[in-house]
């Protein structure tokens, strides 16, 4: 008896360590799950937690997120720690089906092991859901899974990371953060026929759900005016003197980088700039009367539908319209990103701290081609540093894949 | 201070041509209304598009009408177009006194739609733009409800809880005979 107690009174701590211990994993895990924003896909909205469901439009046909809650027939609630890795690193469940490459083990492979046993520790510590996602079904020939692992042999582990040493601890830490947990580059690298990573353009921006995901090289984003502190509170606030998020990046704050430390976010920061980082470019507005015939006359369509809002020198309002002197969106080559929002308009949206930001209404039924080509070149001219060279016909194609009607 | 640059601003405002007026480039259609034209119906509430307390009715050639916000839209964006504003919808007779108020405007009064009033001129007119509306296409009666809440539901009222402007513009469509069984 004496001596069970004893037992007993030498267990009784251990146990307590390894609660506090497991308490820890599934803590790391939480916050792993996030960066790596597994909700994106594996959240359906509106849905419980993890339970899949969420459908992933591809050129391929659509794809559904599955159950990654513990519930052993429609989860992971069977999977090992060495299972549920080598479906995150390899993209092959215990069964052996291939995964399709929506999800991203392509980037996902670079993950360290404690990380994926700290994030499977996590989804077990959840609440099982017994209900099954909706089927993926894609179409021949993409619904043969064995051409999966053939695409594997080439493109699984493509993707690898530049050599680190050189770098400085934070550049590291963001490298990880940004190439295996965040897996930036699955949408803004583009994508080659096969439907893989083109990795000779490795994080050039790629078009996803009909936006443009731009450049996130450093080049590229100093042009368009991000600095490493401006580029680490957008991951966290959504917003930022560039502008604020929208299409599909507003979702990866809300369910991951809003969540991230800010030490990890000036990280990822540090690796996208670099160690070094390129001064930002700077855009003083351009001159009305330095502006060419089109963006003159979109001078007067900006006062009539936009400056209620955005501002009559483009200074925007807080909580309601972005500015649009120092928008980053009015800097990229391509005018699509521009167009699109102004033929369609962005929903009213709430960012992290009760910020947000009005409903942007679209114009497509309100302004012609023309008034909406002379309004790009308005602001793309005085506030993007761009030429003035949209025409009606660059707005009619994407009016037109866009499904909206001239008015 | 440099002289605002203008522009000649035409428009047709409650049937009556109006201009041309030199206007300023970059003035708001709710300040044109009220300080160059003294028609001060139109309540500018929120200022950014939200309350719909300013809205006007716009008028296009085919014979659709339209809601427009004016505290976010510019004067000259009406240019060469036609507008209504809650001036323009009651009867009057030739000294241009009321002599009778339009259907919506009547059954407002008569259901105690509103309160403090402010936000009537945007309820009237986006009643209005409804009403017409179906006047073109009648709707189904069990959509009725439907149509109301889509028609206003964007407009904010701080007093009334709504439910009086639904029901009164819920009659003024029934005694019309806009509301099809079904």
């Amino acid at each position: 008896m004496r001596r069970l107690l004893l037992g007993a009174l030498l267990l009784a701590p251990t146990l307590a360590v390894q609660a506090a211990d497991d308490e820890t994993l599934i803590e790391q895990g939480r916050y792993l799950a996030r960066a790596a924003d597994c909700a994106a896909c594996h959240t359906a909205e509106g849905g419980a937690p993890f339970a899949g469901g969420r459908p992933i439009e591809s050129p391929f046909g659509t794809i559904y997120g599955t159950n990654i809650t513990p519930d052993p027939q429609h989860g992971i609630g069977d999977y090992s720690r060495d299972d549920f890795y080598h479906a995150l690193t390899e993209g092959e469940t215990p069964s052996g089906r291939q995964l399709y490459p929506a999800m991203p083990y392509t980037s996902y492979h670079l993950m360290r092991r404690e990380d994926s046993d700290a994030i499977y520790a996590y989804l077990n510590s959840l609440e099982p859901i017994a209900r099954s996602a909706p089927e993926t079904r894609l179409s021949f020939p993409y619904n043969q899974r064995w051409g999966v692992a053939l695409w594997n042999l080439v493109y699984a582990d493509a993707l690898q990371p530049e050599d680190a040493a050189s770098h400085s601890p934070a550049w590291q830490r963001g490298q990880y953060l940004v190439e295996a947990m965040g897996h930036c580059g699955e949408c803004h690298t583009p994508r080659g026929w096969t439907g893989a990573m083109d990795l000779d353009h490795h994080l050039e921006g790629g078009m996803l759900a009909g936006y443009l995901a731009p450049s996130l090289k450093a080049e590229a984003l100093a042009e368009r005016g991000w600095t490493r502190d401006d580029l680490a509170r957008f991951l966290r606030d959504g917003m930022s003197p560039q502008g604020s998020m929208f299409n599909e990046m507003f979702p990866v704050m809300h369910l991951s980088t809003q969540h991230l430390e800010d030490d990890d976010l000036a990280a990822m920061a540090t690796y996208l700039l670099g160690d070094s980082p390129p001064e930002a470019r700077r855009i003083d507005a351009h001159p009305l009367e330095e502006l060419g015939d089109s963006a003159r006359r979109g001078r007067q369509g900006y006062l009539d539908t936009c400056a209620g809002c955005h501002g009559i020198e483009g200074q925007g309002k807080p909580q309601v319209a972005v500015a649009m002197e120092g928008n980053t969106t009015l800097r990229l080559e391509a005018p699509d990103n521009l167009l699109k929002v102004m033929l369609n308009g962005i929903a009213a949206q709430d960012f992290p701290g009760f910020a947000r930001m009005q409903e942007m209404p679209g114009f497509a039924s309100k302004l012609s081609d023309a008034e909406l080509a002379d309004l790009s070149n308005y602001l793309r001219e005085t506030w993007g540093g761009r030429a003035g060279d949209v025409s009606p016909e660059d707005v009619a194609a994407l009016r037109e894949e866009s499904g909206h009607a001239t008015p | 201070m440099a002289e605002l640059p203008t522009r000649s601003l035409s428009l047709t405002i409650n049937g009556e041509a109006i201009g041309p007026v030199d206007v300023p480039e970059d003035l708001m259609m709710i300040d044109f209304l009220h300080e160059y034209q003294g028609l001060t119906g139109s309540r500018l509430g929120c200022g950014q598009g939200i309350c719909r307390a300013c809205v006007v009715i716009l008028d296009h050639d085919d014979g659709t009408s339209e809601e427009m916000r004016i505290c976010i839209t510019g004067a000259h964006f009406f240019n060469g177009k036609r507008i209504r504003t809650i001036e323009g919808h009651a009867e009057r007779d030739a000294a241009g006194d009321i002599v009778a108020l339009n259907p919506i405007q009547q059954k407002f009064i008569d259901h105690f739609a509103f309160q403090c009033s402010y936000c009537a001129p945007g309820f009237v007119n986006a009643a209005t733009v409804l009403v017409e509306r179906l006047q073109r296409d009648p709707l189904a009666a069990g959509e009725l409800e439907g149509a109301i809440e889509q028609a206003l539901g964007e407009h904010i009222c701080r007093c009334t809880g709504y439910v009086r402007y639904y029901q009164a513009t819920r009659a003024v469509i029934e005694e019309l005979g806009l509301a099809k069984e079904g």
